[in-house]
């Protein structure tokens, strides 16, 4: 069941592209796909209108990390099907290890705080 | 592979526009899929439907900034610019009118410039497919151009050269067309013209009147490719066919004008030099083939020996009359073989001519692209000279016109730092403000691209009606000068690389200025201050140039007609006889017709003096003039080339042409046929200094192709001179027609020359009365009669001076209005910039006086300095026009100190106009403005 509105995380403005990246990993798949494998993997916890999702992949499309393809989907749809481009997959590691550090400096910075509270 | 590349490049393309296509469809599968799935998870459909939207968001917005994601950004941008580049140019209407208005003058005069260049001089024959014809000269070794061949050449050409897949001859005449009284007329032709103002019959009383006949060879229009309006055309008809039943072609334009478009005229029959000839077909409206002007009639050559009676017509190889033109054999066929061709031919025919004549000297062929004018362009120097100098005039006004929207713009862009300052701190680029300013003026280039046409099309259509005027009213010239498609292409080339020219300075420089922060309130960068005053000057000094040469030519315009001429030209009527042709008029019976018309003509009322010779305006003909030996200056001076004619004793007396010594031809012949009488300026180059009375001379032709027969000066006796006469002034521009040799006119030669008739009254009654009289005496005598000062008037020289004149003029005013321009705007740029200043001088005390003054010495320094760089550059000039110029010394006084006052007193008012609004500043107001 999806969470109530009020208690998901509003995405970080830019992150959305790396999300959208990481999911290609797994092989090519549709809009829908994309945004439910969002939903799956954060169960549930970020706020991603399945909307917002559409304008970043035109940006992706632009930038030729992604390519678009029409095929047909498992219940014997049309969908356009998008697929990491070799240079997808290199802006996904670099922004992977550039996210990782910077996760690393927000809680290195944070933690001490928390530990004065306490 | 690159280009491999490319075409990915290209296809990629495609699919980003299929993607735009695609998002909504894109979005429509998502929801469904999105719907299913709650289905399947167990909702109701109302619950699933919505559902879906839900957690999508708004689909609009998405579907938008999906689209915006592959929205060009700089087009966007572009909108952006034009859209506030609008808005500004409306908020400053003055400004914006100054600025399209001066560049529509410029464009406007270079397209005019080079259309009318197009249609007179560049203008290709009326054929289809005009690149395919070629004109034939023949360059001689001894340096003459032949560009008219005899028949038997034509011949030999057209049979013998295979670069052409035909060969087309041409000539133009003059014929007497009588029995013309029945036509319909339509109105008088010249109405409106000069003849109509001067009330001279337009339409002859006689029976007979002349007509602008075009001879043609039998393949001219299937060669040219057009067919007739109605009728037929010689091709389709044969010469046997032509030779037993004579048929001529009607222009359009003729049938229209005499017959009223009566469609009965073909099978109607007229007389052309009397001989009977039947109309067959009409040409097209404003078929010219291979002229400028449409002719009246066309006549095939296998009739010229029917209309000018004589056999031998088409036989005779010295008459060389016709221009030749060819079609080339398909785009392969080179012009170097053709000319290889025809070289070979006109080596063959040299042989058949007298050894001694120019025709017998080798000759190499010119076959150059199909154009009325009969030889290459670059190959008539005046003609490039003058079209070089118009060009250049109207290459100034552009300049001027750039100049004076950099000028404007430069001002304008001071004025508008503060705004420019707060973009860039607003976040906008150097680079975004240097396109911001562009974009303005390209458009401001567009604009006036736009004003600039209308204003093309109303100054040709002026240039037309003026030319119209001035030349006779029986020639129809046809210039298409409505501007086409690359016309219209060329005024927006133009306006859009004037439009960045001019915009580019302004837009460096305010961007500079606008990054400096410490650009602030009224003080202006001298810097920017220098390119202006640079502006201007360069304005007024090429306008002060147009201006001066302008007036230079007005000047000259008005001498050529008021000057001295030497003789009386206005109360004496050139009367020109012209007999039909065939043996019914020998030599005796047109003598007799003369003798009988002077002797009717003298009894008219007001009539003093009538004499037979060729005015000193009508065509002379050139002679060479040795000294006898004896007077051991010959060799010192080398043979003088004199102008010649044959005068009767009283020849003097009519035209009131002073005798400076010794005195004229005696009547009755007492004198010796070999005295001459020269005109002062021959007697000075032959023996200057001394009295040419009582010495001898000889005479020899200097050009035997343009002597008649009767009139061959051969080397034979020496002549005596009796007299010296004032100098009379001729046709040509540099004088050399004043240097006359006056030879006696024997009795029998009368009919060969025009009759000049003094009256004391107005000659205009005269002319009225002499139609009468001729169709009394004889009605298939055709005559034209003119004052002498007409005949100047519609002499070549005078109409190419007075149309430049014309030009000069036209083009030199809108250089002074457009630099009047500049001034007036700049210096109320300079006056509103200097708001602060003005009132904080008025504020310690100056006077309006002062402040006057203060405004008035700086935007009068740049004026000045233009004014003395125009005339630097107008000696210049004038020397280059002095080939044009009609009795003008090189650098004309009263048009350089005139023109130039003028301008420094237009160029003050400019100036003080906006410096008063400086006067009625206001301190306070001034200084809070602040």
């Amino acid at each position: 069941m999806p969470k109530k509105q009020g208690e998901r995380i509003e995405l970080v403005y830019g992150t959305l592209d790396m999300l959208v990246l990481r999911t290609l990993l797994w092989g090519p798949t549709h809009g829908h796909g994309i945004a439910k494998s969002i939903e799956r993997m954060s169960e549930d916890a970020l706020k991603v209108d399945h909307g917002s999702l559409y304008p970043a992949l035109q940006r992706l499309l632009q930038e030729e990390w992604i390519r678009a393809e029409w095929g047909v989907s498992e219940n014997k749809q049309r969908a356009k099907y998008y697929r990491l481009t070799p240079a997808g997959r290199r802006k996904l590691v670099a922004e992977t290890s550039r996210w990782e550090r910077f996760v690393k400096a927000i809680t290195g910075v944070l933690r001490p705080a928390e530990g004065h509270e306490r | 592979m690159s280009w491999r590349r490319e075409f990915s490049k290209i296809q990629r393309l495609f699919r980003r526009y299929e993607s735009i296509e695609d998002i909504d469809e894109e979005i429509r599968i998502h929801l469904k899929m999105e719907e299913q799935a709650n289905l399947e998870s167990g909702m109701s459909p109302t619950e699933a439907y919505y559902g879906a939207r839900q957690r999508f968001g708004n689909v609009t917005i998405a579907q938008e900034r999906s689209r915006a994601m592959w929205r060009w950004n700089s087009i966007e941008m572009l909108f952006q610019d034009l859209r506030y580049g609008l808005r500004q140019l409306w908020r400053n209407a003055g400004f914006t009118a100054a600025a399209v208005l001066a560049l529509a003058f410029g464009i406007g005069v270079n397209t005019a410039v080079l259309t009318a260049y197009k249609a007179m001089v560049a203008r290709p024959l009326d054929a289809r497919d005009p690149g395919e014809m070629v004109n034939i000269a023949l360059i001689r070794g001894s340096g003459t151009n032949n560009f008219t061949f005899s028949y038997p050449d034509y011949e030999a050409y057209r049979d013998s050269v295979h670069a052409f897949t035909g060969l087309i001859a041409v000539s133009s005449e003059r014929m007497r067309r009588s029995n013309a009284g029945d036509d319909v007329d339509q109105g008088t032709p010249g109405s409106g013209s000069g003849l109509g103002i001067l009330g001279l019959p337009s339409s002859p009383a006689t029976n007979a009147e002349f007509a602008t006949v075009v001879v043609v060879s039998e393949n001219y229009f299937k060669v040219l490719g057009v067919a007739a309006l109605r009728g037929r055309t010689f091709d389709s008809i044969g010469v046997p066919e032509l030779v037993t039943s004579p048929s001529v072609l009607i222009s359009e334009n003729y049938w229209q004008r005499r017959f009223a478009r009566d469609p009965a005229i073909l099978g109607k029959t007229i007389h052309l030099n009397s001989t009977a000839v039947t109309i067959v077909g009409i040409t097209p409206h404003d078929f010219v083939g291979t002229g400028i002007g449409v002719p009246e009639f066309w006549l095939p050559l296998c009739l010229e020996p029917l209309v000018h009676a004589d056999n031998n017509w088409l036989r005779d190889r010295e008459n060389q009359k016709l221009r030749l033109f060819g079609r080339l054999l398909a785009p392969g066929v080179r012009i170097s073989r053709a000319e290889a061709e025809v070289s070979t031919i006109a080596d063959q025919l040299r042989s058949l001519h007298d050894p001694h004549s120019d025709w017998a000297k080798p000759a190499t062929a010119l076959v150059s692209p199909g154009s009325p004018f009969p030889l290459p362009i670059s190959m008539y120097r005046g003609l490039v000279l003058s079209i070089l100098l118009i060009m250049a005039a109207a290459g100034m006004v552009l300049i001027i016109a750039c100049a004076n929207v950099a000028c404007l713009q430069l001002a304008r862009a001071r004025s508008r730092q503060a705004e420019l300052h707060t973009r860039q701190s607003l976040g906008a680029s150097r680079l975004r403000i240097i396109r911001q300013l562009l974009t303005e003026s390209v458009l401001l280039g567009l604009l006036a691209g736009a004003v600039a046409l209308p204003f093309t099309w109303a100054l040709l259509r002026m240039a037309v009606i003026l030319t119209a005027e001035d030349l006779p009213p029986d020639v129809m010239l046809v210039f298409d000068v409505t501007p086409n498609l690359y016309i219209f292409a060329f005024v927006f080339a133009i306006s859009l690389v004037s439009g960045i020219l001019f915009g580019l300075a302004p837009a460096v420089e305010s961007s500079r200025s606008a990054l400096s922060s410490a650009v602030r309130g009224g003080t202006s960068p001298t810097r920017s201050r220098r390119i202006q005053d640079f502006l201007i000057a360069a304005q007024v000094a090429l306008a002060l140039v147009l201006m001066i040469s302008g007036s230079m030519l007005i000047r000259s315009s008005i001498n050529s007609l008021k000057m001295e001429t030497g003789y009386d030209s206005k109360h004496v009527v050139d009367l020109n006889v012209q007999f039909p042709e065939g043996s019914k008029y020998t030599a005796m019976r047109k003598l007799a017709l003369v003798q009988e018309l002077r002797t009717r003509l003298a009894a008219l009322p007001g009539v003093v003096s009538i004499t037979s010779a060729r005015a000193p305006d009508d065509n002379s003909f050139r002679t060479v003039a040795v000294p006898l030996a004896e007077q051991k200056l010959s060799l010192q001076n080398g043979p003088s080339i004199l102008h010649y004619s044959y005068i009767q004793p009283n020849y003097f007396q009519t035209l009131s042409i002073p005798l400076f010594v010794g005195r004229s031809f005696q009547a009755h012949g007492s004198q010796s046929e070999h005295s001459v009488i020269l005109s002062e300026s021959a007697a000075k180059q032959i023996w200057p200094g001394q009295n040419p009375t009582g010495r001898s001379l000889r005479l020899g032709p200097i050009d035997e192709r343009l002597h008649h027969q009767s009139e061959l000066l051969a080397e034979g006796p020496a002549y005596q001179v009796i007299g010296v006469a004032h100098d009379t002034r001729g046709v040509e521009f540099d004088g050399s027609d004043s240097k006359q040799v006056y030879l006696p006119l024997p009795e029998s030669g009368l009919q060969d020359h025009p009759i000049l008739i003094r009256s004391q009254s107005d000659p205009a009654q005269v002319i009225r009365m002499i139609n009468p009289m001729i169709s009394s005496i004889d009605p298939d005598v055709a005559v034209t009669a003119l004052t002498l000062e007409e005949m100047l008037r519609w002499s070549t020289s005078f109409i190419s001076s007075r149309l430049s004149a014309a030009v000069a003029s036209t083009v030199g005013l809108i250089g002074l209005l457009l630099a009047s321009m500049g001034i007036y705007g700049t210096v109320s740029y300079i006056v509103v910039l200097r708001t602060r200043e003005v009132g904080i001088r008025m504020a310690i005390g100056a006077e309006k006086r002062d402040i006057l003054r203060l405004i008035l010495r700086e935007s009068s320094r740049p004026v000045l300095a233009g004014l003395l760089a125009g005339m630097a550059l107008a000696v210049g000039a004038s020397h280059l026009l002095r080939s044009v110029l009609y009795g003008l010394r090189t650098v004309d006084g009263i048009s350089f100190v005139g023109v130039s006052l003028l301008f420094l007193a237009i160029a003050l008012i400019a100036a003080y106009l906006p410096s008063r609004r400086a006067m009625r500043v206001d301190p306070m107001v001034a200084l809070r403005y602040e």
